[in-house]
């Protein structure tokens, strides 16, 4: 989901360049309106002064009037000249004939009547009329003209209003219109931001559509890389297996025989372990994880490592003080160490040094992100040789099956998918430190064994690992497994009773109570998979002991790789050796627990 | 217009008549600027009383002139005396002389009376009234005496003292 830039409050900053304008337009027209009304109070003011002056001649001429005085009435009429703002004052009789009059300049002359219009009046003039009362009866009219304070000298006032208005509103435009502009930037951002992530989806696809490509390749690889290695050993098995054929058709001696049998036998082992190093990479294996001490299963290791690599390679081990135990499949943990050893031998053709370390560590949340693990505590299992090293493409390819550089006959390009593989699924890490010339360096990290579980039972070899004719139940769904199977046992000395399916099997149980042992295959056809049928047949029998089988380990009793607790399982393909040891062990065990029971 | 062509203007023609006309006029144009004593009148709204005395130049046209005129809410009688009298409240006296002496007497006669006595053209300063008419650039004027005004207790607006030609100020 795109962060959201931008969060929507932005709604009021989209019209605050609205706002400002009007706001502006507000602005100056106030200040119009209030200079408009103190035009008018200024001129109200003085049309009250000019009146209160009219009033005083009128009522100081009233008996210049009565009197029909002219002279007195024009000596008060001149007396307003010493008032420079008044231009003229006229004083009319009581029928409107001019009586007495004062102009200060020939414009400003009051008419000759009472009764005629005014002069214009307005911009900077006001004109006031006041009749003359006298006794009860209006006997005259007193008419004043009067500058005001010219606009000239007024403007600057208004000016300075109107200035600092306009500043205050420039200011808010200014505002705005950066308002505005910022809203606009915002807006282009928002539209990078949604192209930028058009872009990324778009990448994304093409990403995808990329690594589906490279999964195809490696699937390929894959498929190709077994057929063509399948093939091989199937020749080998095959040819074998024809000229065992002829050989007894042609009566010859058993030492001939089992020379041939043996090398159809080698082809066979090779393809099994060739689907193990695939199931280890693929994580798929069954593994059987067990408390350990990493310091002692590399010391065991030694002998087999200096018979393994050569005279020619020093073997250096050195354990780490106070390691930590880790909890691991042992023989995973082998073959991968071993698998390890001989890429170093590999890297040395010319002799040199192999260092095994062992070491505590400790994955940081930051670094345990980088390596896709949890947290915490691990063991460092270090191989270290002093060989040619790989250049970084080789290192880059080097966990992926079948990437080999070495040609058909030395190198299959499994080894070090199996170390992936097993170290993943045991939820650890591995990582290549290498320098061309130099070295290199692969480091294997477990995770620190925490809570110890109860120490399992230790399954002592038993004397004797041949059937004593118990009935073992067998379930199994491929007619010609099953077919092998019951012959393996039958050679190994039980009896057997086959079945197909869950149903069957305990339709069997009822009908058979000597039955001692249920050996069935974990994938079966039907309701009712391996484990299911274990389940139903405990419930019924408690004390009969149970076997799985598997090729396959992502299934009913394998979680996340690893067994189930008190979950006993021989994985496919098995020898007689694995089967009836396994057999064996779970026999004698429940033998004890019987004998243990029977005790007073 | 046709006012400021018939205003008193007295002609070279020395029109008597028409001088005449403006005094009696003035006669009572007089009253609204005087204010009596209450005890001058004898009821709050009886006349005032415009007495000539002396000879009487006006004839006709000073009844004209006072007919329907009003002073406040008083009207005005007009009384041709032979004699002063000062049984005759006169609130307004025209004394009808050019001679000083008779003017003096008429006047010794209403002294200290609410008398707004009014000689004509005296130049003997104590042979004239509270009002003296004089002609001035051939227009009708008059002095006051606002001390003798003010001794029979007649108080005269500071209006017509203004347009006095000449003013004895009361102190
Ligand atoms: N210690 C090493 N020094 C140099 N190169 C190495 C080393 N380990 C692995 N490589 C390179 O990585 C490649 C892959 O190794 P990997 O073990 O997976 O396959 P392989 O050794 O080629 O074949 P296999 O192990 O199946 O016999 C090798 O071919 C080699 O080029
Ligand atoms: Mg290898």
């Amino acid at each position: 989901m795109p962060t959201r830039i931008f969060p929507p409050s932005s709604r009021f900053w989209r019209v605050a360049p609205r706002l400002a304008a009007a706001t502006a337009v507000v602005l100056i027209a106030a200040a119009i309106a209030a200079a408009f009304f103190i035009e008018r109070a200024y001129t109200d003011q003085k049309q009250r002064e000019v009146s209160v002056s009219a009033g005083i001649l009128a009522s100081t001429v009233t008996a210049a009037l009565v009197f029909d005085d002219v002279s007195a009435a024009r000596e008060y009429v001149e007396a307003l000249a010493a008032n420079p703002e008044i231009l003229s004052a006229a004083v009319y009789d009581e029928t409107g004939a001019l009586f007495a009059s004062y102009a200060r300049t020939s414009d400003s002359r009051p008419p000759a009547t009472a009764g005629l219009a005014l002069i214009a009046v307005g911009g900077d003039r006001v004109a006031v009329s006041v009749p003359v009362r006298h006794e009860g009866k209006v006997i005259g009219t007193v008419n004043l003209l009067s500058t005001i304070e010219p606009l000239a000298s007024r403007l600057p006032r208004y000016a300075l209003i109107l200035l600092l208005t306009l500043m205050a509103a420039a200011v808010v435009a200014v505002l705005g219109a950066a308002q505005s502009a910022l809203a606009h930037v915002n807006e282009e951002l928002r539209e990078r931001a949604r192209q930028l992530q058009d872009q990324i989806v778009e990448r994304e696809k093409a990403e995808d559509a990329l690594r589906q490509i490279q999964k195809m390749e490696t699937i390929g690889q894959l498929t190709g890389g077994v057929a063509h290695d399948f093939n091989n050993l199937l020749t080998i098995i095959i040819g074998n297996l024809d000229r065992l054929e002829r050989r007894i058709d042609a009566k010859a001696d058993a030492a001939e025989l089992k020379k041939v049998a043996k090398f159809a036998r080698i082809g066979a082992d090779r393809a099994a372990t060739l689907t193990k190093s695939l199931l280890a990479f693929s994580r798929r294996q069954p593994l059987d994880p067990k408390p350990l001490d990493a310091n002692k299963l590399v010391s065991n290791m030694s002998d087999l490592l200096r018979r393994t690599l050569g005279e020619h390679i020093t073997v250096q081990m050195v354990g780490g003080a106070g390691l930590w135990r880790t909890q691991a499949d042992p023989n995973q943990l082998e073959n991968a160490i071993l698998n390890l050893a001989v890429n170093a031998r590999d890297a040395m053709p010319e002799g040199g040094r192999l260092t095994i370390e062992t070491a505590n560590a400790y994955f940081d949340p930051h670094h345990a992100a980088q390596a896709e693990v949890e947290p915490g505590q691990y063991i460092v299992i270090a191989v270290t040789d002093t060989g040619g090293g790989m250049t970084k493409e080789v290192a880059a390819q080097a966990f992926e099956p079948f990437f080999t550089t070495k040609d058909t006959s030395h190198g299959t390009g499994l080894g070090l998918s199996q170390v992936y593989g097993f170290v993943k699924q045991s939820g650890g890490h591995v990582q290549i430190y290498t320098e061309l010339g130099q070295g290199t360096t692969v480091k294997i990290y477990l995770p620190r064994l925490t809570a110890e579980p109860e120490a399992e039972e230790v399954e002592t070899a038993p004397d004797s690992v041949e059937g004593r004719h118990e009935t073992i139940l067998l379930v199994e769904d491929d007619p010609g497994v099953r077919e092998n199977s019951a012959m393996m046992l039958q050679e190994l000395g039980y009896r057997v009773i086959g079945a197909s399916t869950g149903a069957e099997t305990l339709q069997t149980l009822e009908r058979n109570r000597q039955v001692a042992l249920l050996f069935t295959d974990v994938g079966l056809p039907g309701s009712m998979n391996g484990r299911q049928l274990a389940d139903e047949v405990r419930r019924r029998r408690p004390e009969l002991p149970v076997l799985f089988t598997t090729g396959y380990a992502r299934n009913a009793i394998v979680h996340d790789g690893r067994l189930d607790p008190g979950v006993h399982l021989v994985t496919k393909p098995f020898s007689y050796a694995d089967l009836s040891t396994a057999l064996r062990n779970l026999l004698e065990a429940r033998a004890d627990r019987t004998a243990e029971a029977r005790k007073p | 217009m046709l006012s400021v062509l018939l205003s008193p203007v007295v002609s070279r023609a020395e029109d008597a008549s028409l001088e005449y006309a403006v005094k009696a006029t003035f006669l009572y144009k007089l009253g609204p600027f005087v204010t009596w004593p209450a005890h001058a009148f004898e009821t709050p709204t009886g006349p005032v009383n415009l007495c000539v005395v002396g000879r009487d130049s006006f004839g006709a046209t000073l009844d004209q002139a006072v007919a329907g005129q009003v002073i406040g809410t008083r009207s005005i009688a007009v009384w041709r005396l032979a004699a002063v009298d000062r049984g005759r409240a006169c609130h307004i006296l025209y004394v009808g002389t050019n001679d000083p002496r008779l003017a003096a007497e008429v006047l010794d006669a209403v002294g200290g009376t609410p008398t707004l006595t009014v000689t004509d053209g005296i130049r003997d300063a104590r042979a004239k009234g509270v009002v003296n008419f004089v002609i001035v650039a051939s227009r009708v004027r008059f002095e006051i005496d606002d001390h003798a005004a003010a001794q029979g207790g007649l108080e005269i607006s500071s209006k017509v003292l203004s347009l006095a030609v000449a003013v004895r100020p009361r102190s």
